[in-house]
């Protein structure tokens, strides 16, 4: 027994699973295989298939392992299209709360498709949908998000939604945003949180 | 081009935290107080390679540029990148102080596989063969391959002429230099055929579905300091390939400041005496 | 001394509980999500683990019940208790937490005296939480 010498190509061998249809409808039934592995391989796969996201995200809803929920929102977010930000949205208002966060990490990579919902799910009636929008920008590269933070910390009536925005302003924000930080610390005067939050991101932001 | 020390950006302390803690929450990597001369001059250099009018202007191009280039820029600026044979070698340890013995006795006889990713000049995968042939008593009873792939060919043919420099060779002990190696000239050391006919180096793009699918029944993954150079969704995808490559109970090794955090939870975290690895789930432990 | 880890993707958040815990006499570790509390529990030292979590429902790469369902299923750490919080919205969450292997369930930011009295209780501390709850009257 020995250090061995792998036999030609022995890691790179196709393997005999790649039998089953790799075709986009094979895919999608094997999507809702009994066997995790090959739903976590369907999902993986469907990755190169743009029509692929609505189905994806569906099959989330009903999905409990998590080697598959990881593959699937890995996949949308290589698709990284409208059609996926559309299907995602709505996971912003669901119970479970692994897929709203995996939907906002999804959306939040993509911000070019994600950029024109952000003003309707800043405005949404349900307090979470607003508050989840506002953890979104936390991590989405766009150069408006300054602005929708403003805009939260100048007019949101939900205080846990505006002390979201000043965690987001702790590292988005710049000295033009001072007087809406002030703004929204006076409206939530007696919020302990608030206050100390936004102590906080004068601390990061420096002086003018 | 020298830049005099009087115009270069003036990094305040706020401009510092600010840096940390963004830089923190991205890569999981702490710099504290102690670090400031180092992040600030590099800050300073992608300060004035971007053309930024200021440490403010800059951050507020690395956070909210869409391509997200500059910050794989800065986390290249902050992090040193340099190989050499035993680097990190805590983790060669803990192979065959514990992993190699665990592996084995689950693998019933199937051949292990060990997977270096990077291979980039050689370093790591014949470490890892050079720790196997001296420091692993169960080499006697159990084969092991070792497979190693990058997606730079360059750095896959200079792995294969397997020559080095009095550098990369400098962590090893003399012993090991003597037995492994033939100085051909002042600064370069050959490393025996033996040893590049062990590994079998492959070109893989971790990224690419196809090139990693074939990849099945890997016992080790080393894969050190590489993802921290990628953008979020390419570090998914290449933690989704490592953990489809490896069996069940298949262990992962990052770089020593590199962390599972800021890229996938199917991992398990298992603490050895030399060593944390990451530990993709037994059979019937699948996270739910 | 006793130990505690805050979990919450929120700097502010995460900040904001740490002082009012050290304030009142705890070592407070903070992870900024599910995945990198369970490293931090494994990188515990064996005299020194940690002996209550406060864990924020709604963070990244791994949420606050994947999180306690994970420790719950961990042979080596005892039935550490676990303190969750969230947003008010969310309080339907509630049972979900419980179901998860939660002790505890608080809307965030929790105030002073609630934290420390609850973290007293949770902790066994009979004295302190007798205190906490006192004061408790007193805010009101």
């Amino acid at each position: 027994m020995a250090l061995k010498s792998a036999s030609k190509n022995s890691g790179l061998r196709e393997v005999a699973e790649r039998a089953p249809d790799r075709s986009y409808a094979g895919l999608l039934q094997q999507l809702a295989d009994a066997d995790p592995a090959r739903r976590r391989w369907a999902a993986r796969d469907l990755a190169a298939h743009a029509a692929a996201a609505q189905p994806l995200v569906d099959r989330l809803l009903d999905e409990h392992d998590a080697g598959v929920v990881e593959a699937i929102f890995t996949s949308i977010e290589t698709l990284a299209s409208p059609a996926a930000v559309a299907a995602l949205v709505p996971l912003l208002r669901s119970d479970d709360a692994r897929l709203r966060n995996g939907a906002i990490e999804a959306l939040a990579s993509m911000p070019a498709a994600t950029a024109p919902h952000v003003d309707r799910l800043l405005a949404d009636a349900d307090a979470d949908v607003r508050l989840f929008a506002v953890n979104l920008l936390a991590d989405l590269r766009h150069p408006q998000v300054p602005a929708w933070v403003e805009q939260v910390l100048r007019t949101e009536p939900e205080a846990n939604v505006v002390a979201a925005a000043i965690e987001v302003l702790t590292e988005a924000g710049s000295t033009a945003l001072l007087p809406a930080l002030a703004a929204a610390q006076a409206r939530f005067a007696t919020d302990p949180f608030i206050g100390f939050a936004a102590d906080v991101a004068r601390s990061r932001i420096g002086s003018p | 081009m020298t830049v005099n020390s009087a115009t270069r950006a003036v990094i305040t302390a706020a401009d510092f935290l600010k840096f940390r803690d963004y830089f923190h929450r991205k890569t999981g990597i702490h710099f504290d107080e102690s670090k400031r001369y180092f992040v600030d001059k590099r800050l300073q250099d992608r300060i004035e390679a971007t053309g930024a009018t200021g440490f403010r202007d800059y951050f507020a191009s690395l956070r909210f540029e869409a391509s997200g280039i500059e910050l794989q820029q800065l986390v290249n600026a902050m992090t040193v990148n340099e190989t050499y044979f035993f680097r990190e070698a805590f983790q060669f340890e803990c192979l065959v102080n514990d992993l190699m013995d665990e592996l084995a006795a689950r693998a019933a006889g199937r051949r292990l596989r060990i997977w270096s990713v990077p291979s980039s000049t050689g370093e790591e995968p014949y470490s890892i063969a050079i720790y196997l042939l001296e420091r692993w008593p169960g080499l006697k009873q159990h084969d092991v391959e070792i497979l190693s792939s990058d997606i730079d060919t360059r750095v896959l043919e200079s792995a294969q002429r397997g020559i080095y420099s009095r550098r990369s060779v400098s962590e090893l002990p003399r012993a090991y230099l003597a037995k492994y190696f033939e100085q051909i000239d002042d600064d370069a050391w050959r490393i025996s055929r033996d040893l590049v006919d062990a590994v079998e180096f492959s070109r893989v793009n971790l990224c690419d579905a196809a090139d990693t699918r074939r990849l099945r029944d890997v016992d080790v993954i080393f894969c050190r300091n590489l993802l921290i150079y990628f953008d979020d969704v390419s570090r998914r995808i290449a933690a989704d390939a490592m953990f489809d490559a490896l069996v069940p109970g298949g262990f992962v090794c990052l770089g020593h400041s590199e962390s599972m955090s800021r890229i996938s939870p199917l991992f398990r975290m298992r603490r050895f005496a030399d060593a944390l690895v990451y530990q993709k789930p037994l059979q019937g432990e699948q996270q739910r | 001394m006793n130990r505690i880890l805050v979990v919450d993707d929120a700097m502010t958040v995460r900040m904001y509980h740490g002082k009012v815990l050290a304030d009142g006499g705890f070592e407070v570790h903070e992870a900024a999500n599910g995945v990198e509390a369970l490293e931090k529990i494994a990188t515990q030292p064996a005299d020194a683990p940690f002996d209550l979590f406060v864990v924020d429902v709604n963070m990244p790469k791994m949420d606050g019940y994947s999180f306690v369902r994970e420790l719950r299923r961990l042979a080596e750490v005892p039935q550490v208790p676990v303190m969750m919080v969230s947003t008010e919205a969310q309080a339907r969450d509630a049972s979900a937490g419980f179901d998860a292997g939660a002790n505890a369930y608080f809307v965030k930011p929790v105030p002073r005296p609630q934290l420390l009295a609850a973290a007293a209780v949770l902790l066994g501390d009979a004295q302190t939480a007798r205190t906490a709850a006192a004061r408790i009257g007193e805010a009101a």
